[in-house]
């Protein structure tokens, strides 16, 4: 009784970080199931996010949520245009050009990270980020509880907008079959810079609120990317749902593992379990 | 994509020569600073070469170049610490990364293209990890984070190891094109142009993939022990990084993927370009970012690609091979 009440604090939290995760995730998800690439430097935008709320926060002396208002449309015209640009083109070569001019990105913007603000650890420090409360023998931060309703907002919008809107229904048709939408009159090329915008003001908020979560180095990037792969592998690609699950399996996982194998070991953990989803059911729990 | 593996006898005898002075250049009293680029040269190209035998000629992206050359380098460190003579190490620090590589070639082979490329972007991460936390020897100073000094390597003076490097960097150039024109060349090439065909003509895909993987495990990880044997201490974060992927990468890809010349070609002008932004520091992983998405996008069969595709290169061949 005495473990299932110790053990009560890292499931909620692992549980809310969840959310975070599914955030972080949803966008390459979403790059992944329309455009059936892989972005390399998903994880190095997500900061992108983070340094941007950093900035506004310090120099500005703005709310980091707040200035996602900002934040959103910048990294969605700097998605838009790494898609129509680069990736597209990369894209009628091979799918290994593609992966390879996505980590060219991703080595460009780690080093630029690197230069401008240092390789110190950074956080958004806000008053209520430090703020936590307790409900029995449960105690939590504030931030994950926050992390948890933007992903549930992020997700019903996301599917909404899939959904409803004539681009969301153009996004879906070009990721259930490219020639047919083409022939549909649908530009895909248009389409999946646009897909590829959205992921990035997806980042944008996932980078705002890791920030807020955690402390981030120019090459978090990398470990949140590798978490961001193993659910997005898990929960089978562009599925929202999947997403969610797979988020909450790795905010479980790393809860949990650091609970039992201490601090240390918990990214380990997570990517282990990564390896072990890749080997065993590659093709995910909700995969087509 | 159509191979041509033009059987150039005439180049065996050029390549010998050039091995011979190269192997003579600290004898004869090259600068040092020489001897370093042309030793950065070599372990770079075998790792190169390596490289582009897995994507080039096999199919397989592999982002986990690191995790051979970090494992290897331990390997040769750790055993230094426990009484093994510095030439087994680097030995050892082969045979560990090739059985790493058959090791996870179980679960990483069952997943395929891009998810070959996820699988084996984790690994040097997770290797990172562990030896981060993890210090078989010499604790509580030295290991985990801090890492190690390579012992007892004082007697190993600056000319053995740029032989070392010479030596591997030239048996890289050999195992290619020997394994190009052997069965598992050619199997390789049917399986990267269509595996589900390759395999019902019998070829076993897995088999032929597995002696690549381990084949490339071996040879970077031989690499990676001679530059720490130079470097003279190894710790998780530059042993694991990202950059040996970035330089590898680079290289082959600049050179040109797929062709056998385009890793020595493509390293010449990575050790050049380290050459050039050695003082700046800072900027330089990001030049070489914009140079490999530059080439990808512009040049994707890189610099041998595009020269085969011209005439004059035909007609060159043509009078090498008297065909």
């Amino acid at each position: 009784m005495t473990l299932l009440a110790d053990l009560a604090t890292p499931i909620v939290m692992g549980i809310l970080l969840g959310g975070l995760y599914t955030v972080i995730a949803l966008g390459l998800s979403l790059v992944f199931g329309v455009v059936k690439e892989i972005n390399i430097a998903h994880g190095d935008l997500v900061i992108l996010g983070s340094y941007f709320g950093y900035v506004a926060m310090t120099v500005i002396g703005i709310d980091p949520i707040l200035s996602l208002i900002v934040g959103m449309p910048l990294l969605f015209g700097i998605g838009f245009a790494i898609q129509k640009y680069l990736l597209n083109r990369a894209f009628k070569i091979s799918m290994n050009a593609t992966l390879i001019v996505a980590f060219g990105i991703s080595i460009i913007l780690q080093n630029t990270y690197q230069l401008i603000w240092t390789p110190y650890a950074r956080g958004l420090t806000t008053p209520y980020a430090l703020e936590s409360f307790s409900a029995g023998p449960i105690h939590i931060p504030l931030v994950y509880l926050l992390d948890f309703f933007v992903a549930i907002v992020v997700m019903v919008f996301l599917r909404e907008f899939l959904k409803r809107t004539y681009l969301g229904r153009a996004i879906r048709a070009a990721a259930q079959d490219r020639k047919t939408a083409h022939l549909m009159g649908i530009n895909t090329d248009r389409v999946y810079a646009f897909t590829f915008a959205i992921a990035m003001a997806l980042a944008a908020i996932a980078g705002v609120f890791l920030g807020l979560t955690f402390s981030f180095t120019p090459v978090s990037g990398m470990s949140f990317l590798i978490i961001a792969l193993g659910i997005v592998v898990l929960g089978g690609m562009g599925s929202i749902v999947g997403t969610f699950v797979g988020g909450v399996a790795f905010g479980l996982a790393q809860t949990l593992g650091g609970y039992f194998f201490g601090v240390a070991a918990q990214m380990l953990v997570a990517y282990i379990m990564v390896l072990v989803v890749l080997a065993v059911i590659p093709r995910g729990i909700f995969g087509r | 994509m159509k191979v041509t593996i033009p059987r150039l006898r005439g180049v065996l005898t050029p390549l010998i020569a050039v091995t011979v002075v190269l192997a003579l250049f600290p004898i004869i009293g090259v600068p040092r600073i020489w001897l370093l680029y042309l030793f950065l040269f070599f372990t770079y190209l075998s790792m190169a070469n390596m490289w582009n035998l897995l994507a080039g000629y096999s199919g397989l992206i592999s982002l986990c170049p690191a995790a051979f050359v970090g494992l290897a380098g331990y390997t040769l460190a750790i055993g230094t610490w426990v009484g093994l003579p510095w030439y087994l190490g680097i030995i050892a620090g082969g045979i560990v990364a090739a059985v790493f590589a058959a090791l996870i070639s179980f679960p990483v082979f069952r997943m395929k293209g891009i998810y070959f490329a996820i699988g084996t972007l984790v690994l040097p991460e997770v290797l990172r990890f562990v030896f981060t936390i993890w210090a078989p020897v010499g604790e509580p100073v030295y290991g985990g984070g801090a890492g190690y000094t390579v012992k007892g390597v004082a007697g190993v003076s600056g000319a053995q190891v740029y032989w070392l490097a010479l030596a591997i960097g030239v048996a890289s150039i050999f195992l290619m094109r020997y394994i190009l024109r052997s069965k598992l060349g050619s199997g390789l090439a049917a399986i990267r142009d269509n595996d589900s065909t390759a395999a019902s003509c019998g070829i076993n895909v897995f088999n032929l993939k597995l002696y690549s993987f381990v084949i490339a495990a071996f040879v970077t990880g031989i690499a990676g022990a001679i530059f720490y044997l130079y470097q003279g201490y190894i710790e998780p974060v530059s042993a694991f990084s990202v950059r040996w992927l970035v330089i590898i990468m680079l290289a082959t890809v600049i050179g040109g993927e797929g062709t056998e010349e385009g890793p020595i070609v493509g390293t010449i002008i990575v050790v050049f370009l380290y050459f050039l932004l050695a003082r700046y520091a800072g900027i330089s992983l990001i030049i070489q970012g914009v140079i490999l998405i530059g080439i990808m996008l512009l040049a994707p069969q890189g610099i041998m690609g595009s020269i085969r595709k011209t005439r004059a290169y035909r007609s060159l061949l043509q009078l090498a091979t008297r065909r």
